[in-house]
């Protein structure tokens, strides 16, 4: 059949649209309450932390998919991004004792303006070149940090990376004892970005991204300069990695660039998203929750003896879902949805 | 600066930038005919230094003879990554051209199941084979070639040659051109595409598992070396132009002798992301690179 | 029928050369408010390079092109758009993964700010397109027929004051080209000025007031279908030297 009803059209087949739209909704709510309860209902501190890692990779990759699932580019670059803001907030905290909330907000700024820098030129290209040009800046950047131990009077501490200050339980230090806290704000932080997204799929950029995406030439004469909307869309992405950046600092309180601006973290925050679904406001979350617990699972239980094997499994999953589900898993959970409000309504 | 010590950094650079030149050819065949970026490309050699290895710490077998497996190994492996992983996509997507994008994943996927599988195997110790030859520096004049280098630069040259020739002088060889050029038209003309596509990816590999062996006795193996190498690859096939085999050894060779000379003056990290950023320069301003096409 | 007369683009001796190529050569001709101009030409003959020029997508080497009195040569194709110039293209390339409506929205971005009114405008062209039917579809699912017309479609909902076509009806059924035809000219009593390129010269015939032939970069003919189809120049670029010494 022709017709696919997806939830961000503007279509105006209102009556599929509302009652696949309540179902959701539903889902949408459900999940909420969950979230919200789970560190409640399970205190306990090691499950807590895992929470707290994948709503972390939900963020990012929801931060990730922002530009890259909209306008079709794969970015494998997006780790120097959270770099930035982990390093910047951990520096403005330790060396000029700023609070990190703001440290945080200053690291998305200044990933923001980075984003600009790589972005301007980098846009140009399509398809593989894009994605090669994003990892050699990523990595330019990796490699410059893990060999630099001062810049500019700055200790950047090399590969040793840089531990955070520990001052004890502290609100304006975003320190806390307990990991709940940190729940809460990653929690909120996720549902600022999966606001945002849906506020892009309903908005001028959002339809701009989507028609580059679709054929570049045909966007310019909509009336689009395509570098300008891919600049801002980047710029809010790269800004909302920097926070994210800034938060992974404060929880793991140590960054270090191997593992924060290493091109396995952006292929984490890619392969989430794709797997999950690109350019939708739940897939790269569905993707983040899907996958995050397998390497929470082995690195937990067979840590020890077999270090990459969520690696193999999440590459195994990729392989799969680009061949049989390219538009990822929220795909068939849409028509699933759709079939079930029908069949309620029917009923 | 030092004659001696300049004269010596670029005949280094000259060997090495040779062996990334040869690596790259897999790579840059393997795009000129399928349009497919391997990502995968370093975590094949990665398989073929570590077969190299095996083969010597298990059965005893000298690296430069192991050779007789890893090719045949790594050949029958791009062929399966080929005809199992890659052709799907392109019978999904019901063309001959397959979505670049969609490719580069695949591939990644495939670099991560490698690499972790290896890093699960071996562990993340650092391993090296060793020869049992005897292989003394040569002396060109007052500066030392190291022999093992050279082998591997030798090699490189006549692996280049060699896939010339071949692409040029059998039917095989110019079934795989007329499916680069057109492969609509070579599919018309009773070509078997999807069998000359496995074809050409086993060759790809098939090149990294002879450089494997080659170079297993002077690279610290570990489960990770691919991805360096990958990268460096990508900048020497981008540097001599997508798809062009001299290309891509000319590329080799200008990375090699900038990083050598380069790290006179600066840290070898420098260097590293020197040419990174020659990388990213050359795709901005000239696509094409320094060679045209296949 | 052939508009108000005053002159709404006026292109002025504009000119571009591809290598050795001169693709346009001192191409001058003017547009009037509320015509439907055709420019004609056998392959090669610089039609599609100086449309390209007119819609911003090629540089001009020389000359300039006045939309309204106001030199648009060298504009940015979205500027074009912003200005009130909108195009199709030969090939149409629809946003494949979106919704009719929604190929229908994108360009009503550059009018107004309000998504409601966007997507009531987009509806409106869904319907005048005869496709409001299909407005949830995406436009994968299309015939070749409707992506056409969706192209056009998605050009007049830029709202422009000039409309530029490139080969509407190449590939089209006789039956199809017909609704293409009474699509055109619905398109200009909405008030928006066409130019049209075309091969097919019956369509031409029945469409268009007024025709321009260019040949080899040039411009040779100008003037009602049917004087121009009959002067020497013309059927000699068409048909060749013999066609035109018979005629």
């Amino acid at each position: 059949m022709a017709l696919r009803i997806s939830k961000n059209m503007g279509a105006p087949q209102l009556a599929t649209k509302s009652g696949y739209g309540r179902m959701a909704t539903l889902l949408v709510v459900a999940a909420g309450v969950v979230a919200l309860a789970l560190p409640i209902a399970m205190p306990d501190p090691y499950f807590v932390h895992s929470c707290i890692v994948v709503l972390l990779f939900a963020y990012m990759a929801t931060s990730w998919n922002f530009v890259c699932g909209y306008v079709g580019q794969l970015s494998i670059g997006h780790a120097m991004f959270a770099g930035v803001g982990g390093y910047a907030t951990v520096l403005i905290f330790s060396r000029l004792g700023i609070s990190p909330w703001l440290g945080m907000l200053v690291g998305g700024v200044l990933a923001a303006m980075l984003s600009v820098v790589v972005g301007y030129p980098t846009f140009r290209l399509k398809g593989p070149y894009f994605a090669l040009t994003t990892i050699a800046f990523a990595e330019m950047i990796r490699i410059w940090v893990e060999n630099t131990d001062t810049f500019l009077g700055i200790p950047l501490n090399g590969a040793a990376g840089i531990t955070v200050p520990l001052v004890g339980e502290s609100w304006v230090a975003f320190q806390f004892n307990g990991k709940t806290p940190y729940y809460y704000v990653i929690l909120v932080m996720l549902v600022l970005a999966l606001l945002a997204t849906w506020r892009l799929e309903r908005s001028k950029l959002g339809f701009y991204l989507k028609a580059i995406r679709g054929d570049r030439d045909a966007a310019e004469a909509l009336g689009i300069s395509p570098a300008r909307y891919q600049l801002v869309a980047l710029a809010i992405s790269a800004f909302m990695t920097g926070v994210g950046g800034g938060f992974y600092a404060q929880f793991f309180r140590y960054v270090n660039a191997d593992r924060l601006i290493g091109v396995e973290f952006s292929i984490d925050l890619a392969l989430m998203s794709i797997i999950g679904g690109q350019g939708t406001v739940f897939g790269p979350l569905l993707g983040a929750v899907l996958l995050t617990p397998i390497a929470e699972i082995t690195r937990g239980h067979l840590g020890g003896v077999l270090p990459g094997l969520h690696i193999v499994i999440y590459g195994i999953i990729l392989i799969l879902a680009v061949l049989y589900l390219p538009k990822g898993l929220i795909d068939p959970l849409r028509s699933i949805l759709s079939r079930l409000s029908k069949n309620g309504r029917s009923a | 600066m030092d004659p001696l010590i300049l004269g010596f950094a670029v005949v280094n650079g000259l060997l090495i930038g040779g062996i990334y030149g040869g690596v790259a050819l897999g790579l840059s065949l393997i795009f000129g005919v399928l349009r497919v970026v391997n990502f995968a490309h370093g975590s094949l050699l990665m398989v073929g230094l570590y077969t190299a290895y095996w083969l010597q710490a298990l059965a005893g077998i000298d690296p430069y003879a192991s050779v007789i497996f890893t090719v045949p190994l790594l050949f029958c492996m791009g062929y399966f990554i080929q005809r199992v992983i890659i052709a799907p996509l392109i019978w999904r997507e019901s063309a001959l051209v397959v979505e670049p994008l969609s490719a580069l994943l695949l591939t990644a996927g495939v670099y991560l199941v490698i690499d972790n599988l290896a890093l699960m195997a071996f562990g993340p110790d650092v391993r090296s084979a060793s020869t049992s030859l005897d292989m003394p520096p040569i002396m060109l004049g007052p500066i030392p070639v190291n022999m093992q280098r050279f082998i591997g630069f030798s090699a490189a040259i006549l692996a280049a040659i060699g896939l010339v020739v071949w692409l040029r002088q059998t039917r095989m060889g110019r079934a795989i051109r007329a499916t680069a050029q057109n492969r609509d038209a070579a599919a018309l003309s009773g070509i078997d595409v999807p069998m000359i596509y496995a074809v050409t990816f086993g060759v790809g590999t098939a090149l990294l598992g002879l450089f494997g062996s080659l170079l297993a006795t002077f690279i610290p193996i570990t489960p990770n070396v691919g991805l360096s190498f990958g990268i460096r690859s990508f900048i020497v096939v981008v540097l001599g132009g997508i798809g062009s085999i001299p290309g891509s050894i000319l590329g080799g060779l200008v990375i090699g002798v900038f990083e050598a000379i380069a790290s006179q003056f600066v840290p070898a990290t420098s260097a590293a992301i020197l040419s990174l950023g020659l990388f990213i320069l050359i795709l901005l301003v000239r696509p094409g690179g320094l060679m045209g096409k296949l | 029928m052939s508009g108000d007369g005053t002159p709404l683009l006026q292109v002025r001796g504009i000119s571009k050369r591809f290598g050795g190529l001169q693709a346009v050569h001192d191409l001058s001709f003017d547009l009037r408010r509320g015509e439907i101009l055709a420019l004609l030409g056998p392959n090669g003959a610089g039609k599609t390079t100086a449309f390209n020029m007119i819609a911003g997508y090629f540089r001009t080497d020389q000359g300039r092109i006045l939309f309204e009195g106001r030199d648009i040569a060298g504009r940015k194709p979205w500027d074009i758009c912003r200005i009130g110039i909108a195009r199709t293209f030969q090939l149409s390339k629809p946003f494949s993964d979106l919704t009719v409506a929604e190929n229908l929205m994108v360009g009503g971005f550059v009018r107004r700010s309000e998504i409601d009114e966007i997507r009531a405008k987009a509806l409106e062209i869904a319907d005048f397109l005869g496709m409001g039917h299909q407005a949830a579809t995406e436009v994968q699912h299309l015939t070749a027929f409707d992506r056409r017309k969706l192209e056009l479609g998605r050009a007049l909902s830029t709202e422009p004051k000039l409309l530029l076509m490139d080969e509407v009806v190449a590939g089209a059924t006789p039956s199809e080209a017909q609704e293409m035809v009474e699509l055109v000219r619905r398109i200009r009593d909405r008030g928006v000025t066409i130019l049209i390129v075309e091969h097919v010269m019956k369509v031409i015939m029945a469409l268009s007031e007024r025709v321009i032939v260019m040949e080899s970069g040039r411009l040779i003919a100008n003037g009602k279908p049917k004087d121009v189809v009959r002067q020497p120049e013309v059927l000699k670029a068409y048909f060749g030297e013999g066609y035109a010494a018979r005629a």
